[in-house]
């Protein structure tokens, strides 16, 4: 760390080179479709001719806003822009259909910008010890890490159990269809050639939170977001108070989304749904997840956003891509001929150092940047015609997913996803745990795979599954998710049956 | 009383969870047909669980019915008309192009979408919108984003 860095990185040109990255990575982010992996890979060219630091500030303030601009669309439209924004569609968009879609951006805007701190300052401070924790993980860690996500079933089931299980085991089997990775044998395609790549995550995603939504939308005639009379801008305020007044909240999943983020191939989406499933376990009795809570978006929006500097960890120090974004960001340092690893900190140090101070600005000048694009955005979708708005979504659904892949199939898909995702929801199958078993059956099967084949070798099932102390530890953080929800269930029945005796 | 939509729910749920029964028993047979245990031993344990799950769950449904809302209120017709334009799109772009194809979509989620009644000006201004936006987005991705959109 040197002051000599700090200066480099508030030159005028790395300023206005954050600020260009965090407005055109939340408007690329808050398209659904477009993820942050995308958003840097498309403008890593215009990097090549810079300076290594500006080009890493410029890529880091793009990913970082892309990340932040993924809340967008999941307040207000329920459709996750990125996967790191899956869980806050859960309360965002129940808080917009009651009328607090400001706030709720507002406050995804204040978390996103403490969680990218929070990221930021563990990379500046703590990277070279903080990147041993990732090689600590082998594949049973990541198997049991998956499971864990998976255990917030329990909490987004409202009432059903069984029902989210049973979502959650189909979501898994749909991540199997295609090309195994391992034998490259071809499961569960029945012949079909449109299957035979599988189910794309991101189009999954927007075929099962958006596709019901404009399906409902359009079968009746209420306005698609109710609007508080006399509201005109966003709730700054009112939503730096709830943030101030969630500061244990906010730390912990920031300290959850950093630490996630250090781990190889984990990324935003499972740091967001781990945190929302820590937040949700502490909460207090009144506090109701899935309805509208908002902590429940400073959860997740603060731990997507601590990845990033997270993710950067290992990057930096280990040469090892925290995550997928982070892989294209080390092609371009590659390019540029940045060589990553344990000496880079002594050797390209005022690079590193001149970057990491550049992402904090970044994740500084996301705070005003974000807060005013929010308000536009909140303003945009509640003053639109229902009529222009659906048809602009699907339209929007349709696009965005043919980028991902460039095929037709992965559309057709996406509608049929949809469409089966409103069906099975109408009789109480939500879609959360089928895009959760979708999202962490790959990350659930590879370790599983691996420490299977691993204990078979050593003969030791057991020690190789339950052996391992990080493993025990998740094991534990585990079943305590997955009974806290009934001993408070239960614990309430008691009080009722104690207050009508 | 109508009890109806009651009844719909719970045989809709029931339907839908013999789905998953089913789904996960095809799967389970489909497991056999793999040459390597490394890209069988997942599925099958997924599949596995599925059948138990939807099991228990279908046990739990005829003791104690679901009170799930089965479809509910709302226009059939706009909602297939939604979904049908946007496979349809998809069944055309290849001949006609995206933009075209892109216009089919729109179109049927224009209609599907449109409660009030159609003026001059809202036609004028919901559909001039929607030719706004299809093109600026097609830019985007065709051309900046180096999207090749067919």
């Amino acid at each position: 760390m040197d002051f000599g860095s700090f200066l480099s990185a508030l030159t005028l040109l790395n300023i206005a080179l954050a600020l260009f990255g965090v407005v055109a990575g939340t408007i690329i982010g808050s398209i659904p479709g477009l993820t942050a992996t995308m958003a840097v890979a498309v403008l890593v060219p215009i990097t090549f001719s810079m300076e290594p630091a500006s080009a890493l500030i410029l890529l880091g303030a793009i990913y970082t806003g892309a990340i932040y601009g993924g809340a967008y669309a999941a307040i207000l439209l329920n459709t996750p822009g990125t996967p790191s924004a899956i869980a806050t569609t859960f309360d965002g968009y129940p808080m917009a259909k009651r009328g607090d879609g400001d706030l709720a951006v507002a406050l995804a805007c204040f978390a996103s910008v403490f969680g990218g701190l929070v990221g930021a300052l563990a990379l500046l401070f703590l990277a070279p010890p903080l990147a041993s924790v990732a090689l600590a993980f082998g594949p049973v860690e990541y198997f049991w890490l998956s499971i864990f996500g998976l255990s917030l079933i329990a909490s987004l089931s409202s009432g059903n159990l069984m029902k989210g299980l049973v979502g959650g085991a189909f979501g898994m089997l749909l991540s199997t269809v295609g090309v195994a990775e391992i034998s490259a044998d071809i499961r569960l395609t029945f012949g079909s050639q449109t299957m035979i790549g599988g189910f794309d995550v991101v189009g999954a995603l927007i075929g099962l939170y958006c596709i019901p939504v404009l399906i409902d939308l359009c079968a009746v005639p209420d306005r698609h977001l109710k609007v508080e009379e006399g509201v005109q801008k966003v709730r700054i305020g009112e939503a730096a108070r709830i943030a101030m007044k969630s500061k244990f909240n906010l730390v912990r999943s920031s300290v959850i989304g950093t630490l996630v983020g250090i781990l190889p191939g984990a990324g935003g989406s499972v740091a967001g749904l781990v945190a929302y499933s820590e937040a949700k376990r502490t909460a207090k009795p009144e506090q109701k997840f899935g309805e509208g809570e908002p902590d429940g978006i400073i959860a997740t929006e603060s731990a997507n956003n601590a990845t990033v500097g997270g993710g950067f960890i290992p990057t930096l120090v280990l040469g090892i891509p925290g995550t997928p974004p982070d892989a294209v960001i080390l092609g371009a340092l590659l390019v540029q001929g940045v060589r990553t690893g344990p000496s880079l900190f002594q050797e390209g140090g005022s690079i590193v150092y001149t970057f990491i101070y550049g992402l904090l600005i970044a994740t500084v000048l996301m705070l005003p940047a974000g807060l005013l694009i929010g308000r536009y955005a909140y303003k945009s979708i509640v003053t639109i015609p229902k009529a222009v708005l659906v048809p602009a979504v699907g339209f929007m659904t349709i696009i965005g997913t043919f980028a991902i892949r460039n095929s037709i199939s992965d559309v057709i898909i996406m509608i049929c996803l949809g469409v089966f995702g409103w069906v099975v929801g109408r009789f109480g199958f939500a879609a959360s745990p089928i895009v959760l078993g979708l999202i962490l059956g790959p990350i659930a099967e590879q370790g599983f795979v691996q420490s299977w084949t691993i204990g078979a070798a050593t003969n030791n099932l057991t020690g190789m599954f339950f052996g391992r102390p990080i493993s025990q530890a998740i094991v534990a953080f585990t079943l305590l998710t997955l009974l806290v929800p009934f001993m408070i269930a239960r614990k309430q029945r008691k009080a009722e049956l104690e207050a009508k005796a | 009383m109508n009890n109806s939509p009651v009844i719909q729910g719970r045989l809709g749920s029931l339907i839908v969870t013999a789905f998953f029964f089913i789904a996960g028993i095809v799967a389970l047979y489909d497991t056999t047909s793999y040459s390597d245990t490394d890209s069988q031993v997942f599925p099958q344990t997924v599949a596995i669980g599925l059948i138990l799950f939807t099991s228990i769950s279908l046990i739990t449904q005829f003791l104690k019915p679901s009170e799930s809302e089965g479809f509910g209120s709302g226009i059939w017709w706009r909602r297939a008309l939604l979904i049908v334009t946007m496979l349809l799109a998809c069944a055309a772009m290849p001949y006609v192009g995206f933009l075209p194809a892109g216009a089919i979509a729109f179109a049927g989620g224009l209609i599907a979408a449109m409660h009030d009644r159609w003026s001059a000006r809202t036609v004028l201004v919901y559909w001039g919108s929607g030719i706004v936006v299809m093109v600026a987005f097609f830019t985007l991705f065709k051309f900046a984003l180096q999207v090749p959109l067919p």
